[in-house]
């Protein structure tokens, strides 16, 4: 049973890692990011939208270095959920013939009219906008980071420290599992559905007993380097530049016109 | 000379009943290189936990500077005696190379230019600037035990305990860690390693301990402790292959009949060449 590692929480993880906005100060993403959705979500224009996804992807491809093919990628898959929506909103049932297009099924018709149409491409262009300015932040922002700027508009120290160690466990976890799967496909463990389901059994509870011996591990690990219940790091300073924050103001401003207009 | 670290009677006990550690008693002096041989199981980590003060022992004492540490001070042995996880993944907890060498150094409370220069300066040891934004999940196994050590580095620990840092690791990175190793003691830290790699032990060493079943059961220079055929085979070691081999080289007349055993194959070429 061979597998790649190519989606799934590695690949967003890398991309954060790999983007070249990542040096950028992660406050002022945060700002940006969650501006822009504010700005998409009240203007509720179809313009302003579609002017968010073009600057969005454009600025993920110019300064995120990331390829449009990744970009839009992971923009489908978003995609792909809210057009199945936007079909809903789009279209009505009705026992009568209605609206300027209809579908003639079995008992009753499925009908949409122009009006309908307008407003769902309206409210899926608007949720993709928004996609797209939470896109600009897990793209080019590491967890790590990310649980930084809650804890510095003070969310509760326990909670940011919890999801640090969560993040760092995740990949312990994964990383154990991947192992024990191997493992259990070595011995034929994945050969039909009955053997499947009790290796999959086996390894759950096991990495489940691995994980209780790794946290007592982990905790003698962090008292030996003088853990007393406050974890900190260095955080890397990464000021914010002049141009960012004209840039930002600038396409706000530029929505703004784009909203009244 | 005052000994760095002295311990008394040391006794730990894990919840399964069984004495880890059944009255052990060691002086360690500033700059030694100590070598922790013995079998899995034999107490060899218990001590090192016990050393740093993450474990406190049931009973026994550990004395630093002379002064005994007691409850309170145990933090102390954190600062001043650090130590290095067999297993890179269950020490590593931060997200970036850089922000994971810097954890220790934050613990000590240090100001932050401080801190950089030390995180600066242990990954410049252990060569791992290029690394410094990377995920831990994202490195190799030796690049995690680099990681490792360079956490202990920038706590600047007078003492430093390494648990098995050779295992699992490739050739090349045997001989990275040894040069670490040697250029560390010439700097006059004090290094303790847990090992079963004996001829590693052997050329590396200035005093030989052995553990077993809790207890210490030798604790001589390397050429003694190997020397000992009861012992090595009480505490399931093996000879070094240098010791053997010089054995060979003795029984045929090629080396001196009383020359001791050479602790490098250096040291056995240069004997072998003034005969």
């Amino acid at each position: 049973m061979a597998h790649r590692h190519t989606h799934g929480p590695h690949s967003i993880d890398r991309l954060a890692y790999q983007s070249g906005m990542r040096g950028w100060n992660p406050a002022f993403k945060t700002v940006l990011a969650v501006g822009t959705l504010v700005f998409c979500l009240a203007a509720d224009r179809p313009a302003v939208s579609a002017a968010v996804i073009l600057a969005l992807a454009a600025l993920q491809k110019g300064k995120g270095k990331l390829t449009l093919r990744d970009y839009f990628g992971l923009l489908l898959v978003s995609l792909a959920f809210l057009l199945l929506g936007g079909a809903a909103v789009a279209c009505d049932i009705s026992t009568v013939p209605a609206g300027d297009w209809q579908v003639r099924l079995p008992w009753f018709y499925v009908c949409a009219s122009a009006d309908s149409v307008r407003f769902a491409a309206s409210l899926v262009l608007k949720a993709l906008g928004a996609v797209s300015a939470m896109y600009l932040l897990a793209l080019t922002t590491t967890a790590c980071e990310l649980v930084d700027v809650l804890r510095r508009a003070h969310l509760p120290p326990l909670l940011c420290e919890l999801m640090y160690l969560i993040y760092r466990f995740v990949f312990v976890l994964l990383d154990m599992y991947g192992r024990m799967r191997q493992a259990a496909g070595a011995r034929l463990g994945w050969r039909d559905f009955r053997t499947s389901c009790r290796a999959f059994g086996g390894t759950a509870g096991n990495l489940f007993v691995l994980a209780l011996r790794r946290s007592r591990v982990y905790s003698d690990a962090m008292a030996a380097r003088g853990y007393d219940g406050d974890l900190r790091f260095l955080e890397e300073e990464k000021p914010v530049r002049a141009a960012q924050i004209v840039g930002m103001l600038l396409f706000w401003a530029a929505l703004i016109v784009l909203a009244v207009l | 000379m005052q000994p760095i670290l002295q311990v008394r009677d040391l006794r730990f006990c894990y919840d399964s009943g069984v004495p880890a550690l059944d009255g052990v008693s060691l002086d360690v002096h500033a700059g030694e290189r100590i070598a922790v041989l013995g079998p899995n199981g034999a107490g060899k980590s218990t001590f090192f936990l016990c050393l740093n003060g993450v474990l406190a022992p049931e009973s026994g004492q550990i004395l630093l500077d002379g002064k005994p540490v007691d409850k309170k001070a145990r933090k102390t042995l954190c600062e001043r005696v650090g130590i290095v996880f067999q297993n890179a993944d269950d020490q590593i907890i931060a997200s970036t190379v850089a922000s994971e060498v810097s954890f220790g150094p934050m613990n000590l409370r240090l100001p932050r230019n401080e801190v950089a220069r030390r995180v600066d300066h242990a990954l410049e040891y252990m060569d791992l600037q290029a690394f410094r934004a990377r995920p831990p999940h994202d490195l190799s196994g030796g690049e995690k035990k680099r990681v490792s050590i360079a956490d202990i580095l920038a706590m600047e620990s007078e003492v430093i305990l390494l648990d098995e840092p050779a295992a699992s690791l490739d050739p090349a990175g045997e001989e990275r860690l040894e040069r670490v190793l040697a250029r560390l003691s010439d700097e006059g830290r004090t290094l303790l390693i847990s090992t079963h790699d004996v001829d590693f032990a052997f050329r590396w060493a200035t005093r030989a301990v052995v553990f077993f079943a809790g207890r210490i059961l030798a604790d001589d220079a390397p050429q003694t402790v190997f020397g000992d055929a009861a012992l090595l085979r009480q505490a399931h070691l093996r000879r070094p292959v240098l010791a053997e081999v010089f054995d060979v080289l003795r029984a045929q007349g090629m080396a001196p009949p009383d020359a001791a055993c050479p602790t490098t194959v250096g040291a056995l070429a240069r004997l072998l060449g003034e005969k």
